[in-house]
C-alpha cells in the first residue's frame, strides 16, 4: 500500500524503489489478456497440421459448420493476405501447402471452447505428405526442396535484407573489415571449429492470447498479450490495407514475453474470424502445447568460426559463418541474422573480419525474436571457441580474452570507434573472474572436491549487445498532471515484467524532484491514447523511453514555471520548486502549488490562466545508419552493454551429472536506475540462460514431428536448480546520451551463460562441448570420448 | 479439458463396483487424478464416465500393524506416505521414492496406488515397493484377489487388472520393515522430472533386492541376490534383466550405464 | 452436477460442468481470474490454490471433486485491502516481475510456512519447486520467504554489488 500523501522527499535514480505494479499482481487483481471477457465473445480453436511438409489436397468443413454454436469456420482459401515483419511470406492460414508441424490450416469461432474444440475435430483435411527439409545445412543443398518456391515474388524490406530467389535463403548479411587474407597470413595459429544450438522455446508463463473484434465500418479493436502495440497495429493495417485510425490495439498486463510476443501472431486470424462471425469479439489462448509449434521459437544456429592468432596471442583475423535456421517463415530470423552478423566477433578487437550470415528456411516452426536476439546462440560458439583457442595456443583463457578485448580506440566489425564512454568490458570480465576466484580452487573447494569425488571447474565468458533496431527508431512520452499535483505517464513501451513501469516512474520522479508515489505509469497500452513507440524489444526501452520521459518532464516543468512566473510576477529564472510548489528562490514563502497550476490557475476573482499541464517528450536514436549491403560498414549500435559471467561447476566425472555452485555476472549498465529491479532482470536472465544451457531444446523425429511440446519434456529450471550462490555486479561507466547515464540490460544477463558453464565443465573434466544444450548425457559422452548424440535436430529415434 | 465425460462419486464399495461393472472399459477411476486428467486432456484416454473413489467410505487409510505390515489405501497420497512416521521408521525407502515424485502440490493429490496402477515404466514408487515385497489387493464385484507387485505389471501402462477391478490396497509385509535401502533417480534437472532411470536397492537379513524403473516395459525386480554376491554379479544380474530403449529423454546406452553406476553406488550404501 | 463449494468464505451453489477442472470453474464460472492457467497439465503451478487447506494444482482437480469442499484463492490473501505478510515480503524483495506465476507462488509459500514457519533455503526451494517462474530466476522469491519468516541476515540479504 503505497503512501501518496506523507512523503515529499524526492525519489532519486539509484534508490531501491519498490515495484509500482506489484500490489495488483500480488492480489490477483492485475488483468491479463487471458482474463478478459466481453459480452458476446466467441472462442476460437485451430486445426493444425500433423505434418511438417504436405500439400493440402482438400479441406471439408461442412460438419463443423453445421455444429450448433459454431459462428465461423475459416480455411486459407478465403484469406488473401500476406503477413511478415521483414519478408511477407506467411499466410494467415496455410493455403495450398503446410510448411511445418503444428501449422494452422483451419479455424473455428464458437460460443464455447468446448464447441470450438469439437468443431475443429470435425474438420477433415486431406494431405499429400511430402519429405520435409529439416536441417538448415541440408536446405542449402541445391537438390533440397524449396520451402518457399515463390520467394522471388514476396515483398520485403529492401534497405536491410537480401532474399535469394530460387533458394531457401531469405537473407544474407555480409560484413567485411580489413583484409582477411592478410590477417590469416600474419597468424601463427589458425583454429577452426563448428558450434551448434537447437531451437528453444521462450516459455512465458502466459501463453499467447488475443481477443479481436472487427465491427461494421472496419472498426477493429485488438486486446493482446503482444509486446509491441504499434508494430502490431501497423503490420495488421498493412496486411488488411486498413487506415491506422481504424485499428486500436490494447495491451493489458503481459505474463512474460521474452521476444516471443513481439511482432504479430494470432491477431489477423482472430480478426478474420470476428469479421466472419458478424463482428463479435473472438478470443484465443494457445495451449502450452500450441505455444511450441503454432507459435514461434528461437532459431537454431550452426556457427563456424575460423580464428587466426599471432605469436603474442593477438587475434589477427576471424572468418565467421553463421547458418540460421529460420524454420518455415522469415519473421524475425532475418533480422536476428543481421544483428548477429554485426556483433559476431564479440567484444574483441578483430582487425580483419569476414562474416557471412545466412537465414535459411526449413520445414519447422519458425524462429522469432528471443531475449538476446541471436547473441545467446552465437556467443555459445564464440566463447567456447575463445576457450579452445586459448587452450591450443597455451595461454590462460582469461589472459587471452583480456589481451583481445575492445578498448578505447578499437573499431567494431562495422567500423564504429569505441571510446571510454562506450562501456568497460575489461572491468566486467575482471569482476566476474574475481567473484569466482578464477584460476584456482580455494581450500574449501579443494576439500569439497576431495570429500565428494566430484570435480570443480571454473569458467568465464564475455558478452556484448547493442539494440537491434532501425537506425531511426523513435519514441515519445506524455506526462499529465492531475489537479492534486500527482502525474500520470503515458508511454507505449509495454510492461512485460521487466520493470519498465517502475524505472520510468523513478526517472520521472527524479527529474520532477517528486516522490515516486506522485507518479503513476498508466497500466494498459492503447494505440489510440498513448504516444508512439516502435517496439518493446532489444533492451532499448530504458535509453530511448527514458530520454523521452526526461524531455516530457522538462516540458511539463517549463509550462508550470511559465504559469508560475505569471502568478508570482517573477521571471522563470527566479524560480525553483519542490514536490509541492514552485517558489521564488530568494523568498521561498512566495509560492504557488503544482496542484493550483495543474489544470489552469484561478485567481481569487475567478480569472483563469494557463491550462492543463501536459508534457511531451520525444527521442530518436541519434546518428545511426543503415549498413552497406556488401561490406556491412555503418553505425547500427545505439549503445553497447558489455558483460561477463563467471561460473563454478561441480561435475561427477563418472556420470556427467553436474551442478552449478556459483554464477557471478557483471554488466556495465552505465547507471543503475533501480538496484532491485536490475538485480531481478539479471538473475532472471542468468537462470533463463542456464536453462537453455542445461536442458532446453526442441526435439524432432526424422519426419519433422515435434516430440516434446510440453513442460514434461521441455524442462525449464525450477527453484531446485538454482546455483548455490548467485552474484550480480553493476559496473557504471556512464553512457553520455543515456538517461542519467544508463543503458539497457534486459537481454544481456542471458547471453554467454552457456559457454561460461561449458567452460567450467571443460575446466573440471576436459570435456570438449560444442553443442547446446549441455545435458548430463552430453557431458558423460564428452568425458568418455563417446560419439555425441544429435537428438535435437532431425535424427532422434521415433517414439 | 475439452473431452466430455460424466462424473460420479460413489460413497460405498457396492455402488462403485456396480458402476464399474456396468460401464466396463468406458469408466476410468479417479483417485489423485494427476495421471488421469493429463491423459484425458492429451486424448490418450477418452472415458465416458470418471469415477471418483475418494468418497467411498469403507476404504482403508494408510495404516500399519505388526501382523500385516503397511497398508496403503486407495486415497493414500504420496505426501501421506512421505510424512508418515511409521513409513519413515520402517520403510524409509518409500519416503525416498515418494520425495522424487513431481512437486509438492501434485504429491498432495497423487496417490501411491495411482502411481502403481497407472503402470508407467518409470513409476517412482515401483522400484521401492518391489524391493519391499509389496502385494496388490484387487477387488471387484466378483470378489477379491491378491497379486505380488512383481506380477502386477504386464506392459507399458498395462496391468493384470480387469475393467471391473480396482486396487483397494497395496500391502508391504512386516518382514521387510527395517530394510536398508535407498532410491536413485536420473533426471534432466534437479527439479521435478520423470525418471530417466530409477534404481532402488535394499538389503535385509542378507538378501539383496534391486528394483529398476524406466529400463523395460514394466518396472523390474531382481531377487535372489545376497550380501555375499560381489557387486559385479549384482550389476550383471541387472544388466541381464533390463531392456532400455532410446527416446527423447536419453539414449539406451546412457540408461544402461547409469543403471550400473546407481546399482554399484547403492550397493555400497546398503552394505 | 449440482454442487456446493465454499470459495474464499462464500458459499457457491451451482450446476457444474462435470468434465471441467476446478481451474476452469474458478476462472470461468466464478470469474476469479487471479488464479492463472499456465499449462493445464500440472507442470507449472500457476493455478495453485488451497483445497481443504492443502495446496493443489487446480488444473489437476475436477470441479466436481470440490463438492462440499473449501477453496481459497489469491483473491482472499489480502484481507481488507491490506497485503498479507507474504505478499508484503514479495513486494519488498522484488519477487514479482510479470506476475503470472505470482498467485500460485504465494499459495505455495503459504502452504510451506503453514507446515514449516522457518524453512531453510533448501526447504524453500523444495516448497516452490512446483511453481515455475520464467522471469525472476526464483532468487528474490526465496529471499522474500526468508524475509517473511524472519530469517534475513547479512548472508541471506540479496543485493546488487557495485565495482
Amino acid at each position: 500500500m503505497s503512501d501518496t500523501t506523507t512523503s515529499s522527499v524526492a525519489t532519486r535514480v539509484g534508490d531501491s524503489v519498490q515495484r509500482v505494479d506489484d500490489t495488483a499482481k500480488l492480489t490477483g487483481g492485475a488483468m491479463y489478456a487471458s482474463d478478459l471477457v466481453f459480452a458476446g465473445m466467441l472462442h476460437a480453436q485451430v486445426k493444425k497440421s500433423p505434418h511438417a511438409r504436405a500439400k493440402i489436397v482438400a479441406i471439408n468443413t461442412s460438419k463443423a459448420e453445421n455444429l450448433p454454436g459454431v459462428h465461423a469456420v475459416l480455411t486459407g482459401k478465403e484469406l488473401n493476405y500476406r503477413i511478415g515483419l521483414y519478408v511477407a511470406d506467411k499466410d494467415i492460414l496455410a493455403k495450398d501447402a503446410v510448411r511445418h508441424f503444428g501449422e494452422a490450416v483451419a479455424a473455428v469461432a464458437a460460443e464455447s471452447l468446448d464447441i470450438a474444440s469439437r468443431a475443429v475435430d470435425l474438420i477433415d483435411v486431406e494431405y499429400e505428405v511430402l519429405p520435409p527439409v529439416l536441417s538448415q545445412m541440408d536446405a542449402l543443398d541445391e537438390s533440397s526442396p524449396l520451402v518457399h518456391p515463390d520467394l522471388g515474388s514476396y515483398d520485403y524490406v529492401k534497405a536491410s535484407f537480401s532474399p535469394q530467389p530460387g533458394t531457401n535463403i531469405p537473407n544474407i548479411t555480409k560484413i567485411r573489415k580489413g583484409d582477411i587474407d592478410a590477417g590469416f597470413a600474419e597468424a601463427k595459429w589458425i583454429i577452426e571449429r563448428e558450434y551448434t544450438n537447437p531451437s528453444v522455446q521462450h516459455v512465458p508463463l502466459e501463453t499467447h492470447v488475443a481477443i479481436v473484434e472487427w465491427k461494421a465500418g472496419d472498426e477493429v479493436t485488438i486486446w493482446s498479450s503482444a509486446q509491441s502495440p504499434f508494430t502490431l497495429r501497423d503490420l495488421f493495417c498493412r496486411a488488411f490495407k486498413l487506415p491506422h485510425n481504424k485499428v486500436r490495439v490494447v495491451i493489458p498486463h503481459v505474463g512474460g514475453a521474452f521476444g516471443g510476443k513481439a511482432g504479430i501472431h494470432l491477431e489477423p486470424l482472430l480478426a478474420c474470424l470476428s469479421r466472419k462471425a458478424g463482428g463479435r469479439p473472438v478470443k484465443f489462448q494457445a495451449t502450452r502445447e500450441e505455444e511450441f509449434s503454432l507459435l514461434p521459437c528461437r532459431s537454431a544456429l550452426t556457427y563456424r568460426i575460423k580464428t587466426g592468432v599471432d605469436a603474442d596471442g593477438r587475434i589477427t583475423a576471424q572468418k565467421l559463418l553463421m547458418y540460421w535456421d529460420s524454420g518455415a517463415y522469415a519473421d524475425y530470423a532475418v533480422n536476428v541474422t543481421r544483428a548477429s552478423a554485426y556483433s559476431a566477433g564479440g567484444p574483441y578487437d578483430i582487425p580483419n573480419a569476414w562474416v557471412d550470415a545466412y537465414t535459411i528456411y526449413t520445414n519447422k516452426p519458425w524462429g522469432t525474436a528471443y531475449r538476446g536476439f541471436g547473441h545467446v546462440e552465437f556467443f555459445w560458439g564464440l566463447e567456447r571457441h575463445m576457450e579452445l583457442v586459448a587452450q591450443v595456443i597455451g595461454m590462460d583463457p582469461l589472459e587471452f580474452r583480456k589481451k583481445n578485448l575492445l578498448k578505447p580506440g578499437s573499431t567494431t566489425l562495422t567500423g564504429e570507434r569505441i571510446n571510454e564512454h562506450t562501456g568497460n568490458p575489461l572491468k566486467c570480465l575482471e569482476a566476474a573472474a574475481k567473484a569466482i576466484n578464477y584460476g584456482r580452487l580455494t581450500p574449501e573447494e579443494e576439500e569439497r572436491q576431495a570429500r565428494t569425488g566430484r570435480r570443480i571447474g571454473k569458467g568465464i565468458a564475455t558478452l556484448h549487445k547493442a539494440p537491434a533496431m532501425p537506425s531511426f527508431t523513435t519514441t515519445a512520452a506524455v506526462i499529465k498532471m492531475n489537479s492534486d499535483g500527482s502525474v500520470v505517464v503515458n508511454i507505449a513501451l509495454t510492461e512485460i515484467g521487466q520493470g519498465t513501469a517502475t524505472v520510468v516512474a523513478q526517472m520521472a520522479a527524479d527529474r520532477l524532484r517528486f516522490p515516486v508515489s506522485l507518479v503513476k505509469v498508466a497500466v494498459e497500452r492503447d494505440t489510440d491514447k498513448d504516444p508512439f513507440d516502435w517496439q518493446t524489444v532489444a533492451s532499448k526501452g530504458l535509453l530511448l523511453t527514458g530520454n523521452a520521459v526526461i524531455a516530457a518532464c522538462d516540458d511539463l516543468l517549463r509550462q508550470a514555471y511559465s504559469d508560475a512566473a505569471q502568478v508570482l510576477r517573477a521571471q522563470t529564472a527566479d524560480l525553483d520548486h519542490d514536490a509541492e510548489r514552485i517558489f521564488i528562490m530568494q523568498r521561498p514563502e512566495e509560492s504557488v502549488t503544482f496542484a493550483a497550476l495543474s489544470i489552469g490557475y484561478v485567481y481569487p476573482n475567478g480569472n483563469g490562466i494557463g491550462g492543463p499541464l501536459i508534457g511531451l517528450g520525444r527521442y530518436t536514436a541519434q546518428g545511426l545508419t543503415s549498413l552497406d549491403k556488401e561490406t556491412g560498414q555503418g553505425l547500427p549500435a545505439l549503445d553497447w552493454t558489455y558483460g561477463a559471467h563467471g561460473v563454478i561447476a561441480e561435475v561427477d566425472p563418472e556420470t556427467g551429472e553436474y551442478k552449478v555452485i556459483k554464477i557471478a555476472s557483471a554488466f556495465d549498465v552505465g547507471k543503475v536506475i533501480n538496484p532491485g529491479t536490475m538485480r531481478g532482470q539479471c538473475i532472471g536472465g542468468m537462470i533463463q540462460g542456464l536453462g537453455t544451457a542445461q536442458c532446453e531444446s526442441y526435439i524432432y523425429d526424422g519426419h519433422g514431428h515435434l516430440l516434446n511440446p510440453s513442460l514434461t519434456d521441455n524442462k525449464i529450471l525450477t527453484s531446485k536448480d538454482l546455483p548455490e550462490e548467485i552474484e550480480c555486479i553493476a559496473v557504471e561507466t556512464p553512457q553520455l546520451d543515456g538517461p542519467f547515464g544508463a543503458r539497457g540490460v534486459g537481454e544481456h544477463p542471458m547471453i554467454s551463460v552457456a559457454p561460461a558453464l561449458a567452460n567450467a565443465i571443460h575446466d573440471a573434466t576436459g570435456a570438449e562441448l560444442t553443442h547446446m544444450p549441455v545435458r548430463f548425457e552430453d557431458v558423460w559422452r564428452a568425458i568418455h570420448n563417446k560419439q555425441p548424440i544429435d537428438t535435437w535436430v532431425t535424427k532422434a529415434p521415433a517414439v | 479439458m475439452n473431452d466430455i465425460f460424466k462424473y460420479r462419486a460413489p460413497t460405498s464399495r457396492a455402488e462403485l463396483f456396480s458402476l464399474l461393472a456396468a460401464h466396463g472399459e468406458g469408466a476410468k477411476i479417479l483417485a489423485g487424478g494427476t495421471d488421469l486428467l493429463v491423459d484425458i486432456r492429451s486424448g490418450l484416454v477418452r472415458p465416458e464416465l470418471v469415477i471418483n473413489l475418494k468418497k467411498v467410505e469403507d476404504f482403508s487409510d494408510l495404516t500399519w500393524s505388526q501382523s500385516e505390515g503397511l497398508i496403503i489405501g486407495p486415497a493414500t497420497t504420496v505426501n501421506d506416505v512421505l510424512h508418515d512416521a511409521k513409513v519413515r521408521d520402517c520403510y524409509p525407502l518409500l519416503a525416498d521414492c515418494a520425495l522424487t515424485i513431481a512437486s509438492h502440490q501434485l504429491r498432495n493429490r497423487a496417490t501411491v496406488i495411482g502411481n502403481i496402477a497407472h503402470a508407467s515404466p518409470g513409476a517412482d514408487m515401483a522400484p521401492g515397493l518391489l524391493c519391499l515385497g509389496a502385494r496388490v489387493q484387487i477387488a471387484s464385484q466378483r470378489g477379491r484377489r491378491e497379486v505380488p507387485l512383481k506380477d502386477f505389471f504386464t506392459g507399458v501402462k498395462r496391468t493384470v487388472l480387469s475393467h471391473d477391478e480396482i486396487v483397494e490396497a497395496i500391502t508391504v509385509p512386516p518382514g521387510t520393515a527395517g530394510s536398508r535401502g535407498s532410491y536413485r533417480k536420473l533426471k534432466r534437472i534437479d527439479g521435478h522430472d520423470l525418471a530417466l532411470v530409477g534404481v532402488a536397492v535394499t538389503s535385509k537379513d542378507g538378501a539383496v533386492r534391486v528394483g529398476i524403473g524406466s529400463a523395460a516395459p514394466t518396472p523390474l525386480l531382481i531377487e535372489g541376490l545376497t550380501d555375499a554376491d560381489p557387486a559385479d554379479a549384482v550389476v550383471a544380474a541387472a544388466r541381464e534383466a533390463i531392456r532400455p530403449i532410446s527416446d527423447l529423454r536419453c539414449s539406451k546406452e546412457y540408461r544402461e550405464y547409469m543403471i550400473e553406476v546407481f546399482v554399484r553406488r547403492l550397493l555400497e550404501e546398503v552394505r | 452436477m449440482w454442487m456446493s463449494v465454499e470459495v474464499n468464505g462464500h458459499i457457491y451453489e451451482r450446476e457444474v460442468t462435470e468434465h471441467w477442472t476446478l481451474l476452469r470453474f474458478l476462472r470461468e464460472d466464478l470469474e476469479l481470474t487471479g488464479t492463472k492457467d499456465g499449462c493445464s497439465a500440472g507442470e507449472c503451478g500457476a493455478c495453485t490454490v488451497m483445497l481443504n487447506g492443502e495446496a493443489v494444482n487446480a488444473c489437476m482437480v475436477l470441479a466436481a471433486e470440490a463438492d462440499g469442499a473449501t477453496v481459497e484463492t489469491i483473491e482472499a490473501e489480502a484481507a481488507k485491502g491490506e497485503l498479507s505478510e507474504i505478499q508484503a515480503a514479495f513486494a519488498r524483495n522484488y519477487a514479482v516481475q510479470c506476475g503470472y506465476c505470482t498467485a500460485g507462488m504465494v499459495m505455495s509459500v503459504r502452504e510451506l510456512l503453514r507446515h514449516n514457519p522457518k524453512p531453510t533455503v533448501a526447504e524453500i526451494k523444495e516448497g516452490i519447486e512446483g511453481n515455475l517462474c520464467r522471469c525472476t530466476g526464483y532468487q528474490q522469491i526465496i529471499e522474500a520467504v526468508l524475509d517473511v519468516s524472519g530469517q534475513i541476515t547479512n548472508e541471506t540479504r540479496g543485493g546488487l554489488k557495485y565495482v
